[in-house]
């Protein structure tokens, strides 16, 4: 009993499946490893070729510095600055995304007769890149809603993707148990279908992000007003900062994998709420 | 006093070159407070004929009558136990019982208090806040029958209930079922095709035909429970039953 209990603090790791600890560190090893060898590849071909657009690690993690430190003297703000206007650009076109996919999605799901009405539009427009959008949508929308707009196709065909799929795969026995406790057709779609398809929603979401933070470098880089990361990227390209040019790059990637995960978590998370372990 | 009333019950299917007759000629009488045992080999229509007295499936012709009135659709007089459990995996045990409350529009507090007591009656009490995903398979389906009862329906309506279940906890099960009817003293319809389980639990069991379905026998048991399965009696029962199904599956012309 005594020797039991001594062993408490570590019962949790004597718990866990064997090998597991031994798997994450040998995981997190490689990937160093991985990470390193990159740098180290990109590092000996900068120096070996010395080629004005590809600077070596170092000059571009200084570069990556003053671009945070540094206001640029002809756009008037920062890194922060220009995050912050991609991000904003980023969650308008993301939420009218969401506003028209969610409820589009749902009404295709539920109803047949809305399936068949809007499925032949919805594929005819689905398979065209959202870049291809580009140019149209800067004419007609301007350069502030232009990228907003192909933002939007970006993330709105894999939400409504994934809730169609939610709704169209809500398991049948839900729906006559709720039948058979008196739900009428309403109550079945709000309190059945809609909770059903919150996963498949988060699902859409995380993919959404993905294509929609590609989709808005493009946009940028062929207009953007009070600039932008993807306009930052192209705009120390034509200074011939090609430092300043991989920075913006670096800030891109890290803010994609950034969205893409707290997505994810939010994901897992969510679904432990609605019961999908 | 009879409480659901089957008549001339007849139920097809589209199919080609002819339709599929699922069940036909079918007439049935429950009183209340019965538990009724439906037998029949698979695939006889056994869950077709409950789901239509659940209101989730209508009668080609025919009709079945619940005090005297006819069945349109789903109603709250109706409880219905899913073989597959269905429960809502988004919900706590909890709010899995409450949702006929919920909506039915009856106040939180109120809703709270009988949830409660259908917890403590199928003995899930200290789990009410567990999602279904953490529980057993017995478990569940106590959440089940808890979530149907909790609408206090005249008549629960069970599709092979322990079907998903392993021996022992069906065992269990069957006893616990027994406890709970006694106590809420429900009318039930119960659908198995295990002749053990049928004479474990019945007043009286329904044997079917295959397809077109049709009743082709029925048993009434007076034993006292809980019932002995050791007992020669029950043993000759089982027996029996077991011989005129074999019957009925040995009746069905091979497929080609």
């Amino acid at each position: 009993m005594v020797s039991h209990m001594s062993d408490g603090p570590l019962r949790y790791f004597k718990s866990l499946p064997k090998g597991l600890l031994e798997n994450y560190a040998r995981q997190l090893i490689i990937t160093v490893v991985a990470l390193v060898s990159f740098i180290a590849v990109w590092w000996a071909v900068a120096l070996w070729q010395n080629l004005p657009y590809l600077p070596p690690p170092d000059k571009v993690f200084w570069a990556l510095v003053e671009s945070f430190t540094k206001q640029d003297a002809s756009l008037g703000t920062d890194m922060w600055g220009n995050i912050a206007a991609s991000l904003q650009r980023f969650a308008i076109g993301f939420i009218f995304a969401f506003l028209v996919a969610v409820p589009l999605g749902l009404v295709m799901g539920f109803f047949k007769i809305a399936d068949s009405f809007f499925k032949p539009i919805v594929e005819i427009f689905r398979p065209m890149p959202p870049i291809a959008w580009v140019p149209i949508f800067l004419l007609i929308f301007g350069i502030y809603w232009g990228p907003v707009m192909v933002i939007f196709l970006g993330v709105l065909f894999p939400l409504l993707s994934s809730v169609i799929f939610g709704v169209k795969s809500v398991d049948k026995p839900l729906i006559d148990a709720a039948k058979t406790m008196g739900a009428n057709r309403m109550q079945q779609f709000t309190k059945v279908v809609f909770p059903y398809t919150v996963p498949f929603l988060m699902t859409g979401i995380t993919i959404g992000l993905g294509i929609g933070w590609m989709c808005i470098v493009a946009a940028e880089i062929i207009g953007a007003v009070g600039g932008g990361v993807g306009f930052y990227i192209n705009y120390t390209k034509d200074l011939g900062r090609f430092d300043l040019m991989y920075a913006g790059m670096v800030v891109i990637a890290i803010l994609g994998i950034c969205t893409v995960g707290a997505s994810r978590l939010i994901e897992r998370r969510l679904n432990q709420r609605m019961g999908v372990k | 006093m009879t409480i659901l009333s089957i008549n001339k019950l007849r139920k097809t299917f589209p199919s080609t070159p002819e339709d599929l007759v699922a069940i036909s000629e079918f007439d049935l009488e429950i009183n209340e407070g019965e538990f009724v045992c439906i037998l029949g080999p698979s695939g006889c229509g056994k869950t077709t004929l409950l789901r239509m007295i659940a209101g989730l499936d209508f009668p080609t012709s025919g009709e079945i009558q619940i005090n005297g009135k006819r069945i349109t659709g789903p109603g709250s007089d109706r409880g219905m136990v899913f073989q597959e459990f269905a429960l809502f995996p988004w919900r706590t045990v909890r709010r899995n019982v409450e949702f006929g409350l919920e909506i039915r529009g009856v106040p939180k507090g109120e809703r709270k208090e009988i949830s409660d007591r259908y917890i403590e009656l199928v003995g899930l009490t200290g789990f009410e806040n567990t999602h279904p995903y953490a529980l057993s398979g017995g478990m569940k389906q106590r959440v089940g029958i808890a979530r149907a009862l909790a609408n206090n329906p005249a008549i629960l309506l069970m599709d092979e209930p322990f079907g998903a279940l392993d021996a022992q906890t069906r065992n269990l099960m069957q006893k616990e079922l027994l406890r709970i009817w006694s106590e809420t003293k429900k009318t039930v319809v119960f659908i198995t095709h295990s002749v053990d389980e049928a004479v474990f639990l019945a007043d009286r069991i329904v044997v079917m035909t295959t397809r077109p379905s049709t009743i082709r026998n029925i048993f009434p048991i007076s034993w006292e429970r809980p019932r002995d399965r050791a007992s020669v009696e029950f043993a000759t029962l089982r027996k029996q039953i077991l011989a005129q199904l074999e019957k009925e599956v040995q009746s069905v012309p091979a497929v080609p």
